[in-house]
């Protein structure tokens, strides 16, 4: 199961530290989704190596409007394995789920965004992960998080409905935020969602991870088609 | 009152919480079991509190990480394990924690999931950020003093 995490200067915590602390916590890997106006300065490999865990490079694209978001993801496509656009703005989201360059639409639900059925039927066509963010369930509390816990609750049967796929993420800010995987599964279970639903979400990450980095190799063709070494 | 007969005595867990908090930060077992109730009764409201019944037995804090034994009523420690996740902070200090393990018995629960006391700080100074910085060390984890708080690094950040 991996994390999708926000380091230094985006967070409190260096990369290395939240991947050593996500370590420590059961994940498999961290997914480094800073927002592309604050990129963290860091070796993927070298902290991957010191800590036994997968750290993906990632961005999160954070725009006005979906014109500049469009420019944003065309330039980060090709230099970051995960694309995710940080949602939470009815035209973001509309954006995100009608592109299939963009790997996952974060919070939707956040500020004054919203989903419907039609935004989940084209993330389902296109295949944008839907991001259920835990962060406010986590850290909020009274109104704001009764929002939060309606707001998840209609994109679970949004997203249910439509069959899009989707990730879980506690979207942490620093390594003291970041929950453990079973505590999150327990998390979800008590709001609603069910086990399964949440280990899949997590799970998400890294097939999306792997798929990346499989397609942006040298050796891949087309869907189907990859050079094998092997043969002479 | 009088012991209630056996098989009437409520049957407890014990979670093992590992914390860990930023340096500077001052945290003791009232706050915490303040904070234990607080989380339980806004995640599952009155009933399901009731129903856990958290209580916080041991409890250590020292130098930027502790441990506690949180008792739980049997068949309810995965709504405890949301609620405590829903611990973000304790008297306003930010905490990280996480369910290391789970007994039947308080001395289990020590035994198994508790280790001894954190090796103290030791001070380094370190460039962060083209920056000279103070920071506070335990073996690969760095909390580096900044203006106005830390920022938490590991040793990998200062080659």
């Amino acid at each position: 199961m991996y994390e999708a995490v926000h380091a230094h200067p985006d967070g409190d915590s260096t990369v290395a530290r939240q991947a050593l602390t996500a370590a420590d916590y059961g994940f498999d890997g961290v997914v480094v989704r800073n927002h592309g106006d604050e990129p963290a300065d860091y070796d993927a490999e070298a902290v991957a190596e010191a800590y036994g865990i997968d750290v993906v490079e990632g961005v999160e694209v954070r725009a006005d409007t979906p014109s500049q978001a469009s420019g944003l993801v065309g330039n980060h496509r090709s230099k970051h394995t995960v694309v995710v656009v940080h949602g939470g703005d009815r035209a973001i989201n509309r954006f995100a789920v009608e592109n299939p360059a963009v790997d996952v639409l974060a919070h939707p639900m956040r500020g004054d965004g919203d989903f419907n059925h039609v935004l989940a039927n084209a993330a389902a066509d296109n295949g944008v992960r839907v991001e259920f963010s835990l962060r406010q369930v986590l850290g909020d509390s009274g109104g704001s998080r009764v929002r939060a816990l309606g707001d998840l609750r209609k994109l679970r049967e949004l997203v249910a409905d439509a069959d899009a796929p989707y990730v879980v993420s506690a979207d942490p800010r620093s390594h003291l935020e970041l929950r453990a995987p079973r505590e999150l599964v327990a998390l979800g279970e008590a709001i609603g969602f069910t086990g399964d639903q949440m280990r899949e979400g997590l799970e998400a990450w890294s097939r999306l991870a792997e798929r990346n980095r499989r397609v942006t190799d040298d050796s891949f063709v087309e869907p189907g088609v990859r050079l094998d070494e092997d043969d002479g | 009152m009088k012991h209630l007969p056996k098989h009437l005595q409520p049957r407890w867990r014990y979670l093992a919480v590992e914390l860990e908090t930023w340096p500077d930060a001052d945290v003791d077992r009232r706050a915490f079991q303040r904070e234990v109730w607080y989380a339980t009764q806004n995640l599952l409201g009155d009933t399901g509190s009731a129903d856990v019944d958290a209580t916080v037995l041991r409890f250590e804090h020292d130098d930027g990480t502790g441990h506690a034994i949180v008792r739980v009523r049997r068949n309810h420690t995965d709504a405890a394990r949301a609620a405590l996740a829903c611990i973000d902070a304790v008297d306003g200090a930010p905490v990280g924690l996480r369910v290391t393990g789970t007994s039947g018995t308080v001395r289990a629960c020590e035994e198994k999931y508790i280790r001894g006391p954190a090796e103290p700080f030791g001070q380094r100074h370190v460039v962060f950020e083209n920056a000279e910085r103070s920071a506070l060390a335990r073996q690969k984890r760095v909390d580096v003093r900044t203006d106005h708080s830390f920022v938490g690094a590991t040793d990998l950040d200062f080659r």
